[in-house]
């Protein structure tokens, strides 16, 4: 019964480990993986070395966390505001909308960025209001992280919340009220009771989000940069895909793509302890 | 409530419901303007005075891209993908989620471990790749529904869902002489019809939506999902003068179309399902990721 689903990942997810090794050989089709040469860390060292690998590890690096500090408390702040709201109606009408773009692909998204973004667009026409000057947004450097981000974040926000709402539902009404009788406002109810219901949500989420630092959404980037933007935009999974599928260099791509897997290996483990230490909650 | 509301905390709820009525028009309006746009005539699009109602009715980039031999197997492909993998995904889960729950399966504790590792390690995108062009496996429609059909994730989520279902019904199906194929099927899965529901409304949205599968596996156009139809015209064909070739540029005159008319009708196409199953899907979406969260 099993053996179906054992079969599709043994075949698709440990051979592909299995072909890491090329990451220390020199690949060579016709001798096969395993018959191909050894080189050690060859290849490793040639990243390193590269001019190129220092600007893209750092684009990854600055993008991902730029992304978290923006983006993860976005929802959060959205779900305390959603709590807030007293017409049940109102409330379900605006949460149904906020989770739209969630569903929307990723190229449509960009297809609509870059209508809006264009020299007579959208965004355009409103800083023009402000009398600024126009701005080839996707052509500017200074302005990728920020059109990035906050896309993302529009796209994520309303979708985001579920899990804190429904942290947000468990919190018992009467302690509401018996904090109104004791004379406390609603900022000092969100404070003290609402936010310490959804404390441990956040900080599972913060974990996972803190492990997935490297892992922008690359796909998202590959749509939106080109090469005027490739100095702030071009991150780790872009150049994976420039220099191994459209070049062909598969060892050095493999060698970057493990180096990948292993920095976001330790760093879940090590955000994993870190809350385990400061808070008592933890993912396992 | 308790006391009356203070001035403070009215001002508040005003300052919300607002706040709230824009994040509305922020989320709405770049659909309804691609749906405006899609339906403008040429003049109103190139000066820019489009917002969200269409102005001088137009549906020649429609007409256009109906013609568009791509746009038909684009779609056609995008549901073989999205039901295929889906379906695959589904029964291979239930297969492997089941045997795990029995207690005395001796392979359960093999097989857990085996799936915990592909959770935190993989091949990565280019051994993946090397993979499927060594398997030849590359521009087949295998390689877009069945990699990707198992995790491990799922089949511990499934697992959860199947062992809150007391196994009293499962011993006195083995007494009745039920084989586990039976008890899989009449009982398991037809007491789990909201979790696969809510896992075929994410595989399918999931699998409409990619395009990065098909980036790197495919490369034969013919087999394009449509989401790579779309990028082309988003992004890659160049309608502007010089660049676009003579047969379209012609094309376009004589329907009086706009680029961006096309574009944007394309657009449209390739959100209609989905925006079409919306009120349902964001419902059973919601429940999704709860299930995932708590059992998670």
């Amino acid at each position: 019964m099993v053996l179906p689903g054992f079969l599709v990942v043994l075949v698709f997810s440990y051979f592909p480990m299995y072909g890491i090794q090329i990451a220390f050989k020199k690949y060579s089709a016709v001798r096969g993986m395993w018959d191909s040469e050894w080189v050690g860390f060859k290849y490793f060292i040639l990243f390193f070395q590269d001019p190129m690998a220092m600007r893209v590890l750092k684009n990854t690096i600055l993008l991902g966390i730029y992304s978290l500090l923006w983006g993860f408390p976005a929802p959060i702040i959205l779900a305390l505001l959603f709590n807030e709201l007293k017409f049940p109606k109102f409330k379900k009408a605006v949460q149904t909308i906020s989770y739209l773009p969630h569903f929307i692909s990723t190229i449509i998204i960009v297809g609509i960025l870059r209508t809006f973004t264009e020299r007579d667009g959208l965004f355009n026409k409103i800083a023009g209001w402000f009398g600024i000057d126009p701005i080839v947004f996707l052509s500017e450097p200074e302005w990728f992280r920020t059109i990035f981000i906050s896309s993302n974040i529009w796209q994520g926000i309303g979708f985001g919340t579920i899990l804190y709402l429904a942290a947000l539902s468990s919190v018992d009404p009467t302690l509401h009220d018996v904090a109104s009788i004791d004379g406390a406002n609603r900022w000092q109810k969100v404070l003290n009771i609402n936010w310490p219901h959804i404390k441990p949500t956040t900080i599972i989420l913060l974990i996972l989000s803190l492990s997935g630092i490297l892992g922008t959404d690359f796909q998202k980037i590959l749509m939106l940069y080109n090469p005027d933007t490739y100095e702030v935009a071009d991150v780790i999974g872009t150049y994976l895909y420039r220099e191994g599928i459209m070049g062909s260099r598969f060892e050095y791509t493999t060698a970057i793509g493990l180096f990948q897997s292993l920095v976001a290996f330790i760093l879940l483990i090590g955000a994993n302890m870190l809350s385990r230490k400061v808070s008592d909650t933890s993912i396992w | 409530m308790v006391g009356k509301e203070s001035v403070g905390s009215k001002i508040f709820d005003l300052f919300n419901i607002l706040l709230m009525l824009v994040l509305c028009v922020v989320m709405l309006y770049p659909f309804l303007h691609v749906i405006a746009v899609s339906l403008s005539s040429s003049e109103p699009i190139l000066r820019g005075e489009i917002t969200i109602f269409p102005k001088g009715f137009n549906v020649g980039g429609y007409k256009y891209i109906l013609q568009d031999p791509f746009l038909y197997s684009g779609y056609a492909h995008s549901i073989i993908y999205a039901l295929g993998s889906t379906l695959f995904m589904l029964t291979f889960t239930s297969l492997m989620a089941y045997p795990l729950t029995i207690q005395d399966f001796m392979a359960k504790k093999f097989l857990s471990i085996f799936l915990i590792i592909t959770m935190f390690f993989s091949g990565g995108l280019i051994p993946s790749y090397l993979l499927a062009r060594s398997l030849h496996l590359l521009d087949t429609y295998w390689i877009m529904i069945i990699p990707g059909c198992v995790s491990a994730f799922n089949v511990f989520l499934f697992r959860s869902f199947y062992q809150s279902i007391p196994s009293d019904l499962r011993e006195s199906a083995v007494i009745d002489g039920a084989n586990e194929v039976q008890i899989l099927t009449k009982i398991y899965l037809s007491l789990s019809k909201p979790l696969l529901a809510t896992f075929a409304l994410f595989g399918i949205v999931g699998s409409w939506n990619g395009w990065f599968e098909a980036l790197v596996y495919l490369q034969d156009e013919n087999k394009y999902p449509l989401q790579l139809i779309l990028r082309k015209y988003l992004f890659s064909i160049s309608f502007d003068s010089g660049t676009g070739t003579e047969v379209m540029q012609a094309m376009m005159a004589q329907m009086n179309v706009n680029p961006k008319n096309i574009q944007m009708a394309i657009v449209v196409i390739a959100m209609f399902p989905i925006m079409v199953i919306y009120p349902f899907l964001q419902k059973y979406f919601v429940k999704g990721v709860m299930i995932g969260a708590v059992k998670g």
